[in-house]
């Protein structure tokens, strides 16, 4: 009935293990810390990146699936938007009215025929409108597609000589209508080589460009006194008043200058 | 044969478990309703059993407590994402386990001490130390601690992987379906790491164990 143990074997030193216990006590402790825990996890708001968290969790486990999903998905949009972009609407008319031709005499080039055959001139050639002087001879080894793409980049080449990209169509009408809103600023902006011959200022007398020396002393005194205010000086001398200004001193005007309420005052 | 169970029919084999786990659920469908309160029987059903798993694994007793909170309040915040796949016992045990795996790595090179005490009337253990300490002739109080501390050590010396699965085992009583779907791995790799997990437990613990 109360046999003593003899053997002693390696899961019976692990009941010991288990025979660790907290004392009745730990437990009050326990839920007290508990609650305050439960409290801090209740008011604490969970940032707005611990969602992402999971998600990208679950997103982990087909990174294969997902990663070339996307790949094939970029591949496509690119392959794309690279063609709308190459035949853009301008073109498209056009180049499919260039193809018709094209169509009919490679149709002609590809039809049986003798040994040495004269081909039809290249549709590009009858566009550029060069003279027809040589014509090629070729074999009927030589395959229709090889012509096709042959004229089709000669083709493309005359279309980019005659018509203007859409990009120099833009910036042409933007100057337009900066011109006609403004006419000289093109000439300050950009100097008067952007401008065609007709809109160019007419040459001035260079006596009439010379100021009195009465003007120059009256800008000058105008220039140190009020220089933001002056804009009664002449063309001549305000444009040498600029050039000498620099952009500490304007700043230094400019600061000299008080807005308060309905008063401006004027520092010396 | 265990490995192609379904998970919820397998962590649920006994009938005692089984009508466990369905008072489990219920409760828990209290609590998604929005009975906070239902959290509390869980809790207090639960927190001896995770508190020894944890304390196990990492041998502290101020560890335990807080990582054992730690786990309880995860799955409060997460028990609306607990759709019964698996019993609630089985979902909190992993939610600790994993929890406590993730604080050893975080302090793998930090590794003190600190026991819980021995209950002087557990009978299986109390037999134990009497037939060593018999055979030894030493106290049996400061055997006891000796003891204790050897097999700690003894358990802290083996990967985290194979201490879960000696304590999941040995120390808890879980399967080892049950084990391997806490641990998320196969029965087989389950057995392989215990068969492992005793071999070096069994050579650090020679002097203690009489054939």
């Amino acid at each position: 009935m109360n046999q003593k143990k003899t053997t002693v074997t390696l899961e019976d030193l692990l009941k010991v293990k288990r025979a660790e216990r907290p004392a009745a006590g730990f437990w009050a402790g326990f839920e007290r810390e508990m609650r305050v825990k439960e409290l801090a996890a209740i008011v604490e708001p969970r940032p707005w990146w611990a969602p992402l968290i999971r998600v990208g969790a679950r997103v982990t486990r087909y990174q294969l699936p997902v990663g070339a999903a996307a790949i094939l998905a970029l591949s496509i949009v690119t392959v794309r938007e690279y063609r709308t972009s190459e035949m853009s609407p301008a073109y498209a008319p056009e180049l499919s009215a260039s193809a018709a031709k094209l169509e009919s005499s490679l149709a002609l080039a590809a039809a049986p025929a003798p040994a040495k055959l004269e081909t039809p001139r290249p549709a590009a050639n009858q566009l550029a409108s060069e003279p027809a002087s040589e014509s090629t001879t070729v074999t009927p080894a030589q395959s229709a597609i090889g012509q096709r793409s042959h004229a089709i980049a000669l083709l493309d080449a005359a279309a980019a000589i005659r018509e203007p990209t859409p990009s120099a169509r833009y910036i042409a009408a933007n100057l337009a209508a900066v011109e006609a809103a403004d006419p000289r600023m093109i000439d300050n902006v950009f100097g008067p080589s952007v401008r065609g011959v007709e809109t160019r200022e007419p040459v001035r007398d260079p006596l009439a460009q010379i100021s009195t020396p009465g003007d120059s002393r009256r800008a000058r005194l105008l220039t140190t006194s009020l220089p933001v205010m002056a804009t009664a000086v002449s063309v001549g001398s305000s444009d040498r008043v600029a050039r000498r200004l620099t952009e500490e001193r304007l700043y230094d005007t400019i600061t000299r200058i008080g807005l308060k309420g309905d008063r401006v005052a004027i520092k010396f | 044969m265990d490995a192609v169970k379904p998970l919820g029919k397998t962590l649920v084999a006994s009938p005692d478990r089984q009508q466990e786990a369905d008072s489990d659920i219920a409760i828990v469908r209290q609590v998604q309703a929005g009975d906070v309160a239902g959290f509390d029987q869980l809790v207090l059903k639960y927190r001896e059993r995770v508190y020894g798993i944890v304390y196990h694994l990492t041998s502290n007793r101020e560890d335990a407590a807080d990582l054992t909170q730690d786990a309880f309040i995860k799955a409060f915040q997460s028990i609306n994402r607990f759709q019964g796949q698996s019993s609630f016992f089985t979902w909190l045990y992993r939610i600790a386990v994993n929890s406590t795996l993730t604080h050893l790595r975080k302090h793998r090179l930090r590794t003190f001490f600190s026991f819980e005490r021995m209950d002087e009337h557990d009978a299986p253990s109390a037999e134990v130390i009497a037939a060593l300490t018999d055979a030894t002739g030493a106290d049996r109080e400061t055997f006891a601690h000796e003891l204790q501390e050897k097999l700690n050590e003894a358990m802290q010396k083996l990967s985290i992987k194979h201490r879960t699965v000696i304590t999941l085992f040995e120390i808890d009583g879980l399967s080892h379906q049950e084990i391997a779907d806490v641990m998320d791995c196969s029965v087989g790799t389950v057995r392989s790491r215990l068969h492992y997990a005793k071999q070096l437990l069994q050579s650090e613990l020679q002097p203690y164990i009489r054939r």
